[in-house]
């Protein structure tokens, strides 16, 4: 078996550890004896049509604004059908926003995005900053913990799922109690921390989706996670007991 | 009628008395404060504020300062700039603690003025926070701003880099007689020239400083002016080097004192040549690691701004005592322990680029809390290159994790690619330096900043090191 994750815009999406997912991903399909290969995909590069698994990631409202014109012309085409054949996409805070169809800035103009997924931004001026847990349904309701710090409020469309429900924190918006998006194969968080390696279930459900789509059906072999789960569980004890 | 002392506490005639107070409230509390055994840096100068809101700028008046803000290396410029003034012969206080924020750097003022308000020292060396520096700088007028870096850094705090660059202009803005010593090879921090009328000192490093160096995400790719790519004739590291915006043009400017050839830069110390104004000085920097090389140059631009002899502050350069946590080495037991401050990706990447090019098995320690002044998100471990950690192989004679967070350090180090019996934790402080004092091999302590604090006294009260405000 072998994975192929295409990591967009590490050139310039490269904030709050978010590559430590890639990381997170690599290793447990190779200590799994899995094969992995990621490619970057930068600003200028046109995507190829073979990846298993996108990954984009929260950046600076300066490279956000740099790449924009890239994403909508080079590649939101190509993401936009990936998506509907069923492709693996994880995209966490500013990433997850440019997947959407939209933001309406502080100043009401409308920005329209790369339309992967039904959502939608509007930018705050207090930013969501802090530790927070969202229960996760399809993993049976498990808790993830992560880091959220993000100015937008995120709307959900019509045919989309939140990731999870917030146990503590803000979320999505801060009014709804959800957060993220779930779509298809589609996983949006605003979570950093970073997201996947303290929430191993999570990693490996993300995984697992990607390997079905591709070979119909995958067993992943148990690792063992007693660092994962050790640092997941200082959290939510920290978090939860408040 | 009935008369409000409070109104009356406020009339001119009141004003003597009332600075009086405040610095004497000012250093008893913190005279008590220390006499307890801590290092309490906000609350004597919170208490004087109190009783004076514009104590700051009175004590400040007549004392030439030099304020040094940036991300990274504040503390060990400030060092090394306090060792030139010393060896002009002028006399001068510094903020040691490391309290710099507004209320820690009044408190610093009030312990070396007289009670009436006169400073006892001609120059004040105040290493102020990026964005502390726009607060201080409405009461003290500095004359000579030096600008180490911009990073990314506790984004939790200071938001995305724009923000701390904005801050930095606001400061300068509010010093309109200073002379700013700005890193030419920063493209963020060379664009603050663009934003201030004030006579500017480049500084830079002229060639690559590195053999061997980490995989750095850089926070700087695209030109702020036009957002084109920026290529480089070199990197020093980070995003630091000879850049040059493939669109526009933009490019380095020319630094005035720079770094034009590094001879030496091992486990002790760096050998440097430093040109200025036509003249090449040889300077010895005695602390080791790439980045010192750039302290090292920003103290003579800062010598420079002052008017000060650049021999003298070139031979300074090879016998300041370096600030607490900063490389600061102990002898423990049979070995020594060299404790290095790490807190955002840069500064950390180059202890590692430090640590990749030793040549003796060693022990390493990584610390890490989450307390407001760490910063509470502790996402930038997965923006650093341990991988680069395993070129060492079997020079790495054990692995320890500590902090309030040890398990994301050693769940990070795990992802790394290290075997997670070869890593241990260890969460209690005291625990963890009996261990390293217990080493025969040397021993290097990566703590972020409360770690580094609560280490940092440990090593006074039980081991007997000076205290790390002195």
């Amino acid at each position: 078996m072998e994975l192929k994750i295409c990591h967009l815009y590490p050139d310039a999406l490269n904030l709050y550890g978010d590559g430590g997912n890639i990381t997170c991903l690599r290793q447990r399909l190779a200590w799994r004896g899995i094969d992995v290969s990621v490619e970057e995909c930068c600003v200028g590069d046109t995507p190829q049509s073979d990846f298993d698994l996108y990954f984009i990631g929260a950046g600076q409202s300066f490279e956000q604004g740099i790449l924009l014109e890239d994403l909508m012309n080079k590649k939101a085409p190509h993401l936009r059908s990936a998506c509907r054949d069923g492709k693996t996409f994880l995209a966490i805070c500013g990433g997850m926003e440019l997947m959407g169809m939209s933001c309406k800035g502080a100043d009401g103009a409308e920005t329209d995005f790369a339309g992967v997924v039904d959502i939608h931004t509007e930018n705050g001026s207090k930013r969501l900053i802090g530790d927070y847990v969202f229960s996760c349904e399809e993993l049976d309701g498990l808790p993830v913990v992560a880091f959220e710090n993000h100015p937008g409020r995120l709307y959900l469309g019509s045919d989309v799922r939140p990731l999870g429900k917030v146990l503590c924190g803000h979320g999505n918006n801060g009014e709804d109690g959800l957060e993220g998006v779930r779509y298809a194969n589609f996983f949006g968080s605003y979570g950093h921390g970073c997201l996947l390696p303290k929430n191993p279930a999570l990693a490996d459900h993300i995984l697992k989706t990607a390997l079905t789509a591709k070979y119909g059906s995958c067993d992943l072999a148990p690792l063992d996670d007693s660092f994962e789960n050790s640092a997941r569980e200082f959290m939510l004890k920290r978090l939860l007991a408040k | 009628m009935i008369v409000n002392h409070f109104d009356l506490w406020y009339t001119p005639r009141m004003k003597k008395l009332r600075v009086m107070m405040a610095i004497l409230a000012c250093r008893l509390s913190r005279k008590l404060i220390r006499l307890l055994g801590k290092g309490g840096t906000d609350f004597p100068g919170r208490l004087a504020m109190k009783i004076c809101p514009d104590l700051l700028g009175i004590l400040a008046k007549n004392v030439t300062t030099v304020i040094v803000t940036g991300t990274n290396g504040k503390t060990t410029t400030a060092r090394m700039i306090e060792q030139s003034i010393a060896d002009s012969g002028i006399s001068y206080f510094a903020n040691k603690s490391g309290a710099n924020l507004l209320t820690g750097i009044l408190a610093e003022y009030a312990m070396h003025s007289t009670l009436g308000g006169k400073c006892r020292c001609k120059m004040a060396v105040i290493e102020s926070d990026e964005a502390a520096f726009r607060h201080v700088s409405r009461y003290v007028d500095a004359k000579a701003v030096v600008v180490t870096n911009v990073f990314r850094d506790q984004l939790d705090r200071f938001g995305e880099v724009s923000q701390t660059i904005g801050s930095i202009c606001d400061g300068v803005r509010n010093s309109p007689n200073a002379v700013v010593c700005l890193n030419a090879d920063d493209s963020l921090c060379a664009s603050i020239a663009e934003e201030i009328p004030n006579e500017i000192v480049w500084y830079g490093v002229n060639v690559p400083i590195y053999r061997e160096r980490v995989e750095e995400l850089s926070d700087a790719r695209y030109c702020l002016h036009c957002g084109g790519e920026y290529v480089y004739d070199y990197v020093t590291y980070g995003h630091l080097g000879g850049y040059r915006c493939s669109a526009c043009g933009l490019s380095r400017s020319e630094p005035q004192v720079a770094v034009s050839e590094v001879k030496v830069s091992d486990a002790e110390h760096s050998e440097i040549v430093i040109t200025a104004d036509g003249a090449s000085y040889p300077a010895t920097v005695n602390l080791p690691g790439g980045y010192n090389i750039y302290n090292a140059v920003s103290t003579v631009a800062c010598g420079k701004a002052l008017n000060l002899s650049t021999d003298v502050v070139v031979r300074s350069l090879s016998s300041f005592a370096c600030g607490f946590g900063r490389m600061e080495k102990f002898e423990m037991g049979n070995t020594s322990v060299r404790m290095i401050l790490i807190k955002n990706p840069a500064g950390c990447n180059q202890v590692l680029n430090f640590l990749a090019n030793l040549s003796e098995p060693s022990v390493f320690a990584i610390c890490l809390n989450d307390l407001t002044g760490d910063g509470k998100d502790v996402s930038w471990i997965w923006d650093v290159d341990f991988e680069k950690l395993l070129l060492l192989g079997g020079k790495i004679d054990r692995l320890i994790v500590g902090g309030m967070r040890a398990d994301d350090m050693a769940l990070r180090l795990k992802y790394a690619g290290f075997a997670s019996e070869n890593i241990s934790v260890c969460r209690d402080f005291g625990e963890l330096l009996e261990t390293c004092a217990g080493q025969e091999k040397p021993v290097y302590i990566m703590p972020n900043y409360t770690a580094m604090l609560h280490m940092r006294e440990l090593l006074s009260k039980r081991w007997g090191f000076r205290d790390y405000w002195e």
